[in-house]
């Protein structure tokens, strides 16, 4: 059954085979796989359960609803904005839809850290998965003009473009999958996974925040959430503790690492190593109507630049451009401001993903806010700034090509580019913290798996180093970014690893 | 858009400013007050937090007269007159006071945890300061008493500003004011967004909604 925290009445001890923390879709879809073979689970997951007639399609409802930190989440410094679902059925409730397996020569880099994952071993996995979700290849007759004028730009150059593939079903193409998918076209762990979860047993308790997890020399204990009101998002007061025999944290990157953190499970590098695929973005003028708050909100990428020979790569994807984002995005104020937002609908949006973690970057580092929330640092460094010069370029380029009037940039204060001999002015613009506007969708790694406890927090089967009961299956265990959109790789992986966790219950 | 914990004591130069703020005379920080709108009542802000954040609002989301003008873009060169000419036939947008920002602000702010609560309001102490306006090159007044065109020299220098925590603190005040502003249904028709594909998801349902 599912419980809403209204329904919690009383303080609750229950005692599964499995607690899983968290039920994105690694936390889903461990849940189902689990729950498949007869073992008993708890999900426990701090977001609301949120069905489709309560999607209203209105970015002020929906991220205060459905996103961290009311749609607040952002780095320390609020260099980068974050974005990272909130809700029972996790980040696949308001992501783009935008689904790939994890690139062969990724799975084969995390080998050098010691994982044991080839293609081979998680093909059956994402076939599954892909069957399962209804991903399949978007068609380009079906693409919005905001994602073909990357598409046709890209083209145009010669380089390397093609529609996506989205886990979707009868979708209408209305534009809103970031604000939850108001016909239930978008195949989301709220509908997939934990449905197929429940209806073998297992048990799922939204607005349950997890406090901490008890744990006593090599064994975790006890997890201990807290119940809050599902309107107001206060604690009731009352408070849930599962004692299962295996506990599984799948709270997400960020999330995760801060839940080891608050439990005192703090050795191995908990919280280094945070991947965030960086974006930085460019809106492109058209004389024509684009609309881009309508249509697939993402169908075209381009993985041209995503191996270079020197730099990190990075690739091409397209964002919607619904007001409220893109006002907080759009540079400058006032008048400026009001101007470009006027054009909204002849503007086309650009977004380049730095592929983080590939490059001698550290990446972010995740800590402890006072709240016990999580606090994430992702310090720039030349390899970043570099990457996101590049990144501009190759968007201008793309959309000058495709015929766009203007690129303007998201520095703070923007540049303009009308033809080639404008793109120096990227190179030439001062770039730091808020200089410039930079976002996430796709975060990931800060418990990486790897076989060196010094250098990883959980082992390649994805259980703790030091506690045995526990295990993190989501993507935080990512030693690296990915170079593409993560949701799928964090489906099959999980999958995976609840085979590990299956094996060792029994 | 957000405040955190330590946001303004990350850096010497951030723990420097928040010293000035607090040896500001209280005589000197005479924040211009505003009325609350009709029926608010302040969750966050104080009465003085709440008159800086619609100032600062009035300013983030100002509109000219002449609306689309290049003189007012500071970057990108016009687009064809055809677009030009389509939003400038638009409905006029609301007024940030008419939406309320600062009352919406208040109550978006209001669960923030205490110590992120502190930083922010220190921010908005330092922002108004008549004393940190003028070490910083501005006038001797509270950003609340300025003259517009002075308001907008003093978000384009915290905007742009060699030290971080004055960027940092100015995208703070800007990301919330838009998300605020700029999700509001009333501004939709203004900038020529058409709002949701009610009819089309409703004939999808087969008429439920």
């Amino acid at each position: 059954m599912i419980f809403k925290g209204a329904q919690v009445m009383t303080d609750l001890v229950l005692k599964p085979d499995v607690c899983i923390v968290g039920s994105g879709p690694g936390g889903s879809m461990v849940a189902s796989r689990l729950a498949s073979h007869g073992i008993s689970v708890v999900v426990l997951e701090e977001g609301g359960y949120h069905l489709k007639d309560e999607f209203d399609m209105q970015e002020s409802t929906a991220f205060p609803r459905l996103y961290q930190d009311r749609g607040n989440r952002a780095t320390a410094d609020l260099s980068i904005a974050i974005l990272q679902g909130r809700a029972v059925g996790g980040g696949t409730v308001v992501n783009w839809t935008t689904s790939y397996r994890t690139p062969d020569d990724v799975v084969h880099r995390w080998r050098d850290e010691g994982s044991v994952l080839t293609p081979e071993i998680l093909g059956p996995h994402f076939d599954e998965v892909e069957q399962r979700l209804g991903i399949q290849k978007v068609d380009y007759e079906d693409t919005n003009p905001n994602n073909r004028s990357l598409y046709d730009g890209c083209k145009k150059l010669g380089w390397q473009v093609d529609t996506t593939r989205r886990n979707v079903r009868g979708c209408l193409r209305t534009g809103y999958c970031g604000m939850g998918c108001p016909v239930d076209a978008k195949q989301s762990a709220a509908l997939t996974y934990l449905p197929d979860a429940i209806a073998k047993g297992a048990d799922l308790y939204a607005d349950c925040r997890v406090r901490r997890i008890e744990w006593n020399g090599k064994r975790a204990q006890a997890v201990i959430g807290v119940v809050l009101d599902s309107a107001s998002g206060q604690e009731t007061g009352r408070t849930v503790r599962v004692e299962p025999r295996v506990v599984v944290v799948s709270g997400g990157a960020l999330n995760s690492p801060a839940l080891l953190l608050r439990s005192g499970i703090r050795q191995g590098p908990v919280g280094k190593k945070t991947w965030l695929h960086p974006v930085v973005a460019v809106g492109a003028m058209y004389k024509s109507r684009i609309e881009g708050f309508f249509g697939a909100p993402q169908s075209v990428a381009s993985h041209h630049f995503a191996h270079r020979d020197r730099g990190a790569g990075f690739f091409l994807e397209v964002a919607p451009t619904h007001p409220m984002l893109t006002g907080i995005a759009m540079p400058g104020f006032g008048a400026a401001l009001r101007s470009r937002m006027a054009l909204l609908p002849n503007l086309a949006s650009c977004i380049s993903l730095m592929i983080d973690g590939f490059r001698g970057d550290e990446g972010g580092t995740v800590s402890l806010r006072p709240d016990g929330g999580p606090k994430l640092d992702y310090p720039f460094t030349e390899i970043h700034y570099e990457c996101f010069r590049e990144g501009m370029k190759a968007m201008a380029r793309a959309h000058l090509a495709n015929g766009a009037e203007s690129v303007t940039t998201f520095h703070a204060t923007p540049l303009v580019v009308t033809s080639e001999a404008d793109l120096s002015q990227i190179d030439r613009a001062p770039l730091g913290p808020n200089l410039f506007a930079a976002f996430t969708a796709h975060q990931m790694g800060g418990c990486r798996m790897g076989s060196d406890p010094k250098t990883s927090v959980v082992n390649p089967q994805l259980r703790h180093h030091y506690l045995e009961n526990l295990f993190v299956a989501d993507g935080s265990v990512f030693p690296t970014s990915l170079g593409v959109n993560p949701m799928e790789s964090i489906y099959g992986i999980s999958s995976w690893a609840a085979e590990q966790i299956r094996a060792a219950l029994s | 858009m957000t405040t955190r914990r330590g946001l303004l004591k990350k850096t010497l130069g951030g723990a420097v400013l928040l010293a000035a703020a607090g040896a500001v005379p209280v005589a000197m920080r005479k924040t211009k007050l505003r009325e609350l709108a009709k029926g608010r009542t302040l969750l966050f802000f104080n009465a003085a937090e709440y008159s800086v954040w619609a100032a600062v609002a009035d300013r983030i989301l100002a509109r000219e007269a002449t609306f689309i003008t290049q003189e007012h873009n500071d970057g990108p060169p016009l687009p064809a007159a055809v677009v030009v000419e389509a939003a400038e036939k638009r409905a006029a947008p609301p007024t940030p006071a008419a939406l309320d920002v600062a009352g919406k602000a208040d109550a978006f702010l209001a669960p923030l945890d205490q110590a992120s609560a502190k930083d922010l309001k220190q921010l908005l102490a330092l922002f108004d300061s008549a004393l940190f306006s003028l070490v910083t090159g501005g006038p001797p007044r509270p950003f609340t008493q300025q003259e517009p065109a002075e308001q907008d020299a003093q978000l384009k220098a915290w905007q742009t500003s060699r030290l971080a925590i004055r960027r940092t603190g100015y995208q703070a005040m800007k990301r919330l004011c838009c998300a605020i502003y700029f999700g509001a249904p009333e501004t939709y028709a203004s900038i020529g967004y058409p709002g949701p594909p009610y009819e089309l998801v409703k004939s999808a349902l087969g008429g439920r909604r």
